[in-house]
C-alpha cells in the first residue's frame, strides 16, 4: 500500500515537473511536419533539412538536446510529441528495451540497402528493426611523433606505449571513467566494461600507474593540448583528431592495435510518433547517397552509407580518420551495459584522481 | 482579525512564495525522493526505498571529494575576503561620483559570459599563453612554466569569478558604518589598528559573513571552472554530480550527493545566522 501511494505521489510530482518544463514544446499531429530531436551544432546540417523541406513541403521542427538521457526522458514524457530522435547506440538499446521505439517498416525505406553492412546488426539492434545508423565516430590516439622522439620515448603504436616514464605530464585523455578504464582494460588485453572483480582490480592498479603521465583530462577540446604543445599524445574522438590534424600537420593519428571504442548515432522512431509517414520520408531521404555524402562532408563524421563513397570529396576519401577502413572498424567495439559498471568505475576514477 | 490584517499585509509576497515553492520546492523534494530510490542496470529509476546511496557517499574516497570541495569553497571565501575587504573599504570612503564609477567597474565583468572569462585565464596562464611567452621573451625562464591544471589554478578561477560578491557585500556594511564611532574611538585614545579591530571589524561582520556565504555556496557548484582550469586533475562535488547524472546514469546517487551538498550549504547558512544575530557583541571582543 505504502509503496503504491509513494509511487503515485512521485508520479504526480514528476508530472508536475514535466508539465512545467515542457509547456512551449512544439507539437501537433497529422500535419505536414516532423518533430525531430537530436544534438545541436549542425549535427543534421540545416542545409540538408532545408533541401528536404523544399522537396517535400514537410516542415522539420528540430529540437536540440545535450544528452542521450535528456532525449530519453523527453521521449518518455511525451511519446506522442516526437517522431524521430538521433541517439547513441547504448541509448537505442535502452529505449527499445523500455518499449519506446517503433519497429521500422523496411518496405518504406528502399534506401536502407545503401547502409554499409559493417554498421548493421549491432548489439543494440541485432536485426536492424529499430534503428538506422547515421553518424559514426571512434576514439583513437593523436600523436606528435617528433615530440615523442625528443622526449626520448619509443614511438607510440598502441595504448601500452602511453605508460612510458618519458611521457610524464605529456598525455591528454577524454575525461570519462568508462573511457579511461576501457583504455586500460584494452591495454591489458581485456574487453570493455569488464565486471570480474579480479580483472577490475588489475585494471585499477594499472590505471594508477598512468596518473603521472596525464597532464589534462578533457572531453571537449583535447586536441588543443597537442596543438599548443602541452601534450605529445592524446586519446580523443575522431572529429577532434581531425581538427587537431587540420591545425597542425605534424600530428598523426594512431589506431591502437589493442582495439578502439566506436559510437554510432542512429535514427529511431517513437512508437507513438504523430507523423510516421513524414518521418519515413525523411529517413529515406537521409540515406540517399548524394545526401549522405554531403552530410558527412559537413559534419566530418564517418559515413555509414557505402553508396555515398563515390560522392565524397577527395580530401575526405583520402583521410583515414574520416573514411574509416573496414579493417579499423572491425577492430572496434561498443561500450555495452555502461550503466551497470559506471558506479564501480566512477568510484575507481575518483580514487585515481584524488591520489 | 489580527490574522486577516497580517494576511492582507503580506499579500504582495504570495505570488513570489508560490513561485519559489513551485520552482525551488518541488525540484528539491524530487531530489530528496530520488536520493532514496534505487535504479536498475539500464539506469532507470526503480521505486524501491533504500538508504544505500547515503551509505555510499560516506565512502572514504567520496569523503575526500567532499573535503576537497569544502577546502576550495573555504579558501575562495578567505582569499576573496582578504583581497575584497580593503577594496570595499576604500570604495566606500570615496566621494559619491567616484564611488559609483568604482561600483560599475566592480560589476563590469558580469556583462561578459563567465565561460568566456574562464577561457581568458587559459589564454593568460597556458603553456603558450601570454604570461609564459612574456617570461620567455625576457629570458627569465627558458621552458614554459606549468601554471595550468592544478588545484591552485581552480582556486584562481573561483576567486576571480566570485570576488565581486564579496566586495559588494562588505561595501554595503562599511557604507552603513557610523563614522562618528571611529572619531570617538580615536578621541578616547585608540590607535588606527585598535579602532579597526575593536570597532570597524565587528560592525562590518554581517557584511563579511554575508559575502562569505555568497562566495562559498556558488564555488561548491562551479564545475566548469575546475573542468577548464583544473584539467580534470581534481574532483569536486559539482563534477562528480555532473558526471553521475549525465554519463553515469545514476540519478539516485547523484541526488544523495546533492543532498550532502545542501547540507554543507545549510551549515554555512547556520553559521551566518549565528554571526549576524550576535553582531552587537562582535566576534573578536
Amino acid at each position: 500500500m505504502v509503496s503504491t501511494r509513494t509511487r503515485k505521489i512521485f508520479a504526480l510530482t514528476l508530472a508536475a515537473i514535466f508539465v512545467f518544463a515542457l509547456t512551449g514544446c512544439g507539437g501537433g499531429s497529422g500535419s505536414k511536419q516532423i518533430n525531430l530531436m537530436t544534438w545541436g551544432g549542425d549535427f543534421i546540417p540545416r542545409e540538408i533539412i532545408n533541401q528536404f523541406e523544399e522537396d517535400t513541403g514537410i516542415k522539420v521542427n528540430y529540437k536540440e538536446v545535450t544528452s542521450n538521457e535528456e532525449m530519453q526522458s523527453l521521449l518518455e514524457a511525451n511519446p506522442n510529441q516526437y517522431d524521430l530522435a538521433v541517439t547513441t547506440d547504448y541509448m537505442v538499446d535502452i529505449m527499445r528495451r523500455n518499449g519506446q521505439l517503433e519497429v521500422l517498416d523496411k518496405g518504406k525505406l528502399p534506401n536502407f540497402s545503401n547502409i554499409n553492412p559493417v554498421y548493421q546488426g549491432n548489439y543494440y539492434d541485432e536485426n536492424d528493426e529499430y534503428s538506422i545508423p547515421y553518424a559514426v565516430s571512434i576514439s583513437f590516439l593523436l600523436v606528435n611523433p617528433e615530440a615523442v622522439e625528443q622526449l626520448g620515448a619509443e614511438p607510440i603504436t598502441g595504448y601500452k606505449d602511453l605508460w612510458q616514464e618519458e611521457l610524464k605530464n605529456n598525455v591528454v585523455v577524454i575525461d570519462w571513467s568508462v573511457e579511461i578504464m576501457g583504455l586500460v582494460l584494452k591495454s591489458l588485453g581485456y574487453e570493455y566494461n569488464e565486471t570480474d572483480p579480479a580483472i577490475v582490480e588489475e585494471a585499477k592498479q594499472k590505471l594508477f600507474e598512468l596518473k603521472d603521465n596525464i597532464v589534462r583530462f578533457e572531453t571537449n577540446t583535447p586536441e588543443d593540448s597537442l596543438i599548443n604543445g602541452e601534450a605529445v599524445a592524446g586519446f580523443m574522438y575522431s572529429n577532434q583528431a581531425v581538427k587537431g590534424k587540420a591545425a597542425d600537420d605534424k600530428l598523426e593519428p594512431v589506431f591502437p592495435v589493442e582495439g578502439m571504442p566506436i559510437y554510432i548515432d542512429s535514427f529511431v522512431m517513437s512508437k507513438q510518433a504523430p507523423n510516421k509517414d513524414n518521418a519515413y520520408k525523411l529517413l529515406n531521404f537521409i540515406m540517399e547517397p548524394e545526401v549522405s555524402a554531403k552530410i558527412s562532408d559537413i559534419t566530418k563524421f564517418a559515413s555509414t552509407n557505402k553508396a555515398a563513397a563515390e560522392f565524397l570529396p577527395e580530401d575526405f576519401k583520402n583521410n583515414p580518420m574520416l573514411n574509416l577502413s573496414d579493417e579499423v572498424v572491425e577492430n572496434t567495439s561498443f561500450y555495452i551495459d555502461v550503466a551497470a559498471v559506471t558506479e564501480e568505475y566512477e568510484h575507481i576514477y575518483s580514487e585515481f584522481k584524488m591520489k | 482579525m489580527l490574522n486577516m490584517k497580517r494576511i492582507k499585509q503580506n499579500a504582495p509576497a504570495i505570488p513570489i512564495l508560490v513561485w519559489i515553492g513551485l520552482l525551488v520546492g518541488i525540484p528539491l523534494i524530487y531530489v530528496l525522493m530520488l536520493s532514496l530510490l534505487s535504479r536498475d542496470n539500464l539506469g532507470n529509476i526503480v521505486f524501491e526505498f533504500t538508504l544505500d546511496n547515503y551509505r555510499r557517499i560516506f565512502d572514504p574516497v567520496y569523503l575526500k571529494v567532499f573535503l576537497n570541495s569544502f577546502l576550495l569553497a573555504t579558501l575562495t571565501g578567505l582569499i576573496t575576503l582578504f583581497i575584497g575587504y580593503p577594496v570595499a573599504y576604500f570604495t566606500a570612503g570615496l566621494e559619491p561620483r567616484k564611488r559609483s564609477y568604482a561600483i560599475v567597474l566592480i560589476i563590469l565583468p558580469f556583462w561578459i559570459s563567465s565561460l568566456l572569462r574562464t577561457y581568458g585565464w587559459i589564454i593568460l596562464l597556458g603553456n603558450t599563453g601570454l604570461l609564459n611567452n612574456l617570461l620567455m621573451k625576457l629570458n627569465i625562464i627558458n621552458a614554459p612554466l606549468p601554471m595550468m591544471y592544478s588545484f591552485g589554478t581552480v582556486l584562481v578561477g573561483t576567486t576571480y569569478m566570485l570576488i565581486p560578491f564579496m566586495i559588494i557585500a562588505i561595501f554595503n556594511s562599511v557604507d552603513k558604518l557610523d563614522r562618528s564611532l571611529l572619531e570617538a574611538s580615536s578621541d578616547l585614545g585608540a590607535g588606527k589598528w585598535r579602532t579597526f579591530f575593536k570597532i570597524t571589524l565587528p560592525l562590518t561582520m554581517p557584511g563579511i559573513a554575508g559575502g562569505f556565504t555568497l562566495v562559498f555556496i556558488p564555488s561548491l557548484g562551479m564545475f566548469f571552472i575546475s573542468d577548464l582550469l583544473g584539467g580534470g586533475q581534481n574532483i569536486f562535488l559539482g563534477n562528480l554530480i555532473n558526471s553521475l547524472v549525465t554519463k553515469g546514469r545514476n540519478r539516485p546517487l547523484a541526488s544523495a550527493f546533492s543532498v550532502g551538498m545542501i547540507g554543507l550549504v545549510l551549515l554555512v547558512l547556520f553559521i551566518y545566522s549565528r554571526i549576524t544575530k550576535n553582531k552587537k557583541e562582535g566576534l573578536f571582543l
